[in-house]
């Protein structure tokens, strides 16, 4: 009935449904202080950072149906944006995050309103075409001067000046434990607001736009501010894992523009967790992503072809959402256990 | 009082096809008009030229006396112009209350506005029960009243139905038209794209009729029937 949608649920109820996942996040927060190694917490910390790029392909492509094919250009955009200023103007990485996610934000809206205007394939035709361009200018003469080239562009990474004051031995945990500490604290904000956005009357204005944007011009939507704003929202949650990603690991290179490295595995999860649902993808990166790393352990340099082939196997299978299914599922039975639990008591 | 809706001399051209050719329509507040005319047409081409989904090549668009050629399809959309499409065309994976609120939010700002116009409009087409349904999940019928609520959910002085009676049964053809009887009686204007001649005789005031992207006829329904071009055209058809 009608009801249903203009209820609201009360503070007490929300929060109960809310626990399990707050416990879920509560474990991940505690494991670099229960003793994991820093290989893990490095790990866990390069996860946190692709969360954000699954979420702003989510927030987009998955809503609109707008293949944005051109995150790794944003991404290493703002990934070089730390280098350059840093190498040009002595700014340390600490002030750059910002500014840099700022700059590949402005810089991906001003290249793509063009190809915004127009319905259809030609944007992630045009969105394709940008990162490649880009790895080749600054791997090649004159640029590559000025880009550092090949070997890319080094500086002294995030908390650096202070963690040099920490004895040796703190030193290393340290950096791990703060970068992934920062990179959790921002993966969780941006998570939020995703959802929220996602399941506003905006999100929601994407979606139509996905599911038939002749009808939603004609009814009164604009598509194309709804286009520009959910794109520059997006750019900036993959210009802002860029930054964050160049600031803690030295040196920027032109491997951020190669999709199999910044886009592939956003890719994945996020037509695993299930296309703008948000929850489905954020999961689905989480675990495909540590599987990633667990394989290193078993198959060695196997895993890229067992990763590929799970690829294959996913496009032909077209598990569309099935991640998002799963967590629907154990929603509901953990739902059912807990409210039980309080009827009991 | 001026025209509400004024079509100067509107060409529509594809390629060497030209779907529209120099048709001048005048529409005033309150009417409701029938633009009937046999497949192909042009009818469709001029809602289309008429809501901003298609630009004319010639000739230009008037709204409340304002020039709105160049302007997009939302803008029109503000401006008091409503459309539903031929065939069925809604979003496929929103649910219903979606399908309409989100144009009550495209034109009203004020959230709080859009939600209880929105409320209005279900009311108005009877959906209150299917709020939360997928379109999948209802008859072609309840389709229709989700692509009307959404037409009305905006405020508009016009509103443009193209086929609006397909694919429906007779007393549910006489449940729409009983809908847009009572709109136009509290002075909402329609324009009303149909196919056949036989629904709409009863209920507009006037036709105009199109063949092969030319106007033809532009009068009351009974002179349409004794037209001599009008009954050539549709022989057999009527
Ligand atoms: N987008 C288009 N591209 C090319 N031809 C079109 C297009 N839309 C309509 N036409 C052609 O224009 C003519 C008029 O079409 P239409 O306005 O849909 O007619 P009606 O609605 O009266 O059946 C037809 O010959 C149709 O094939
Ligand atoms: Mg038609």
């Amino acid at each position: 009935m009608s009801k249903l949608v203009f209820a609201k649920p009360s503070k007490i109820k929300k929060v109960r449904k809310l626990l399990p996942s707050l416990a879920v996040v509560a474990i991940y927060l505690a494991l670099p202080i229960m003793g994991l190694s820093g290989f893990w917490i490095d790990v866990l910390t390069r996860v946190n950072i692709f969360l954000l790029i699954t979420l702003s392909l989510d927030l987009y492509s998955g809503t609109t149906l707008y293949l944005n094919l051109g995150v790794p250009f944003t991404v290493g955009a703002s990934a070089y944006a730390i280098a350059l200023l840093n190498r040009y103007l002595g700014i340390p990485v600490e002030y750059a995050i910002l500014p840099s996610a700022a700059i590949s934000a402005v810089l991906s809206f001003a290249i793509f309103i063009p190809s915004l205007r127009v319905r259809g394939a030609y944007f992630s035709i045009l969105s394709l075409l940008l990162p490649i361009i880009l790895a080749g200018l600054v791997t090649s003469q004159p640029f590559s001067l000025y880009l550092g080239g090949e070997g890319g562009i080094s500086y002294p990474p995030l908390f650096f000046s202070y963690a040099r004051t920490l004895p040796a031995r703190e030193r290393l945990f340290f950096l791990s434990a703060s970068y992934f500490y920062i990179s959790a604290a921002v993966a969780i904000v941006a998570y939020v607001i995703c959802y929220k956005v996602a399941y506003s009357d905006f999100g929601f204005m994407m979606r139509s736009i996905g599911q038939d944007e002749l009808l939603a011009e004609a009814s009164g939507i604009d598509t194309f501010r709804v286009k520009l704003v959910g794109f520059t929202a997006s750019s900036f949650l993959s210009a802002v894992a860029g930054a964050l990603y160049a600031a803690m690991r030295p040196p920027v290179t032109a491997d951020v523009f190669i999709p199999a490295n910044t886009l592939v595995p956003s890719l994945t999860a996020v037509i695993l967790g299930g296309m703008g649902t948000v929850v489905g993808p954020a999961i689905a990166n989480h675990l495909t992503l540590i599987t990633y790393e667990v394989l290193w352990g078993v198959l060695g340099r196997w895993r890229i072809i067992l990763y590929m082939c799970l690829l294959i196997v996913l496009v032909l299978l077209r598990p569309q959402g099935f991640v998002f299914y799963l967590y629907l599922r154990l929603k509901r039975a953990v739902s059912t256990k807990i409210s039980r639990l309080f009827e009991g008591a | 009082m001026g025209k509400l809706l004024i079509c100067d001399n509107v060409t529509k051209r594809f390629g060497g096809l030209v779907a529209v050719n120099r048709v001048s329509v005048e529409v005033s507040r309150g009417e409701l008009l029938g633009l009937i005319g046999p497949n192909g047409s042009g009818k469709t081409t001029l809602v289309n030229l008429i809501s901003g989904v298609l630009a004319p090549d010639e000739g230009r668009v008037l709204f409340e006396g304002r020039d709105i050629t160049k302007l997009k399809p939302h803008e029109r959309v503000a401006l008091g112009i409503s459309r539903i499409f031929q065939g069925m065309r809604v979003y496929p994976y929103l649910p219903v209350y979606y399908n309409v609120e989100l144009s009550a939010r495209s034109v009203f700002k004020d959230a709080k506005l859009a939600r209880s116009k929105t409320i209005w409009a279900l009311t108005t087409t009877k959906l209150l029960a299917e709020t939360l349904e997928l379109p999948a999940n209802l008859t072609p019928y309840k389709i229709k009243m989700v692509e009307l609520a959404r037409a009305l959910v905006t405020n508009p002085k016009l509103v443009l139905l193209d086929e609006p009676f397909a694919g429906l049964s007779p007393e549910e053809v006489s449940e729409v038209i009983e809908i847009v009887r009572k709109l136009n009686g509290n002075g909402l204007t329609f324009i009303i794209v149909e196919h056949k001649l036989r629904y709409l005789m009863k209920i507009v005031g006037r036709v105009v009729v199109l063949n092969e992207g030319r106007k033809i006829f532009d009068g009351a329904p009974s002179e349409a029937v004794n037209n001599e071009e009008v009954s050539r055209v549709y022989f057999g058809v009527v």
